[in-house]
């Protein structure tokens, strides 16, 4: 079996005396989309940002790519993994083209001097579905979608093999957000990239995951592939979840 | 009326005169705003990163902000005697203030996405505060840096009193020789001045503004 991309083993974290994170193991096999979901609070977000070493482990190990995320320097480990939050965290006094050629240009990749930059900053526009006329825009031009999508193309300018999401899609409206899924699960296959995807939208974990993991209270309560957690919801809390999920209750 | 007319005539007969009293000043403040400009600068930029020392700084910066500059000109002369130097170190500790204060609040209360998103993405912190952190307050910095220039050039009129040079020198011969006109003709000159660096600094902290957030 191949080496798991990123590992979890035993991890504890605790904010202030408050435990987040109970002895937390999870293995992520390579090019699998893992949506991660639960109650605000339930240390989902607390996980994604041990990955890329944000912060540390209060004990246990978390592994990117069989190695100790604690014994690596955090500014090389960062450049490798992309990483989009909520509120994307575009920089306003950048370009859309130097926002995407941020992480490469971190790392003065000659692959990105000059037209070069152009070229392939535009290439990453039409990937994420957006005009490559948009390049000159600034960040405050943009809706919040386009911004959603710069913010995605920038995660990937570096060609990361892992990419962290941050309820990513959080703050668009329903119909962009449909359209972000779908583009992000044509980017997953394409590139055949490793994802870990934050979310609190059940819909939004079982449509993009190829395996979902349902947390409460800083523990895994179910992992598996979605159709599992349709047909076999292993507490209650997550039948409550997927219940929602089919039934519309219309305002009588 | 008279006096303004005293003032034209004296802009006529000393035109040259006043023009080498505005040059003088010109170099005098100047120092000042490079030495309060870059000193501010670097310690607003050290406290954002220890916001443990930032109270701190920031009560010795006031303090000396709150001394009458005539009376700050006067403790500097058993240490650094009369002249221009005295002047300029003046000049420079009152400078300082609004500088500290105003990059410590540009770079402390920058939009924490951003800031996550780059940290994130793997910037050194190095990367984050020149790429990311100094250029986003650019806007507020430069405010900072207008109020201090603006605020040099009229202060940098009492510094005749410690014998240096510049357009106080007309202001303080006014005053002794009794020639109010001598006295408002340097005033109205440092008026200008400072007016116009305004105006020009002005002009680029829109331009900062724009892109800054």
């Amino acid at each position: 079996m191949a080496e798991p991309v990123i590992q979890f083993d035993r991890v504890c974290k605790s904010f202030d005396g408050h435990p987040v994170l109970r002895d937390f193991s999870l293995d992520l096999e390579r090019g699998e989309f893992l949506t991660v979901i639960g109650r605000s609070g339930c240390g989902k977000t607390t996980a994604l940002r041990l990955v890329n070493g944000l912060i540390a482990a209060d004990s246990g190990r978390v592994l990117v790519k069989g190695r100790d995320v604690a014994q690596t320097d955090p500014v090389a480990l960062r450049r490798g993994i992309g990483y989009t939050i909520q509120n994307v965290g575009l920089f306003p006094h950048m370009t859309v083209e130097k926002n995407i050629a941020y992480v490469p240009s971190l790392s003065k990749s000659p692959l990105w001097k000059g037209e070069e930059r152009s070229r392939r900053a535009a290439e990453l526009l039409q990937t994420v579905g957006l005009e490559p006329g948009l390049a000159g825009r600034y960040p405050r031009e943009l809706s919040g979608g386009q911004r959603q999508r710069v913010g995605i193309a920038r995660a990937l300018a570096a060609q990361p093999d892992v990419l962290l999401m941050d309820e990513p899609f959080g703050a668009v409206d329903e119909i962009t957000r449909r359209q972000l899924q779908d583009e992000l699960l044509r980017l997953h296959q394409e590139r055949g990239i490793t994802i870990l995807f934050v979310t609190h939208d059940i819909e939004e974990a079982l449509k993009l995951g190829t395996r979902v993991l349902v947390m409460e209270e800083g523990r895994p309560t179910q992992f598996g592939p979605p159709s599992a957690l349709l047909s076999n919801p292993a507490t209650p809390f997550v039948a409550q979840l997927v219940r929602r999920s089919r039934d519309f209750a219309p305002r009588q | 009326m008279e006096l303004i007319q005293a003032i034209f005539a004296l802009y006529r007969e000393r035109g040259g005169w006043f023009l080498g009293l505005l040059w003088d000043h010109f170099l005098l403040s100047g120092q000042a705003i490079l030495l309060s400009g870059s000193i501010g600068l670097l310690l607003g930029i050290f406290i954002a990163q220890r916001p443990r020392l930032a109270p701190a700084v920031m009560g010795v910066c006031n303090v000396l902000y709150t001394i009458p500059a005539i009376s700050l000109l006067g403790i500097l002369i058993p240490f650094t005697g009369i002249g221009n130097k005295t002047a300029v170190i003046a000049l420079t500790i009152y400078g300082v203030m609004p500088m500290v204060r105003n990059t410590y609040v540009g770079l402390t209360t920058l939009d924490p996405d951003i800031l996550e998103a780059a940290a994130g993405m793997g910037s050194t912190a190095m990367q984050t505060l020149l790429r990311v952190k100094l250029p986003m307050a650019a806007g507020v910095i430069l405010a900072g840096v207008r109020n201090m220039v603006v605020m040099t050039v009229s202060v940098a009129g009492i510094a005749s009193f410690v014998g240096a040079g510049g357009l106080g020198v007309s202001i303080y011969r006014g005053i002794t020789i009794y020639d109010p006109a001598m006295t408002a003709a340097g005033s109205i000159l440092i008026a200008s001045l400072a007016v116009l660096l305004d105006f020009i600094l002005g002009r680029v902290e829109k331009h900062f503004k724009k892109y800054g957030s």
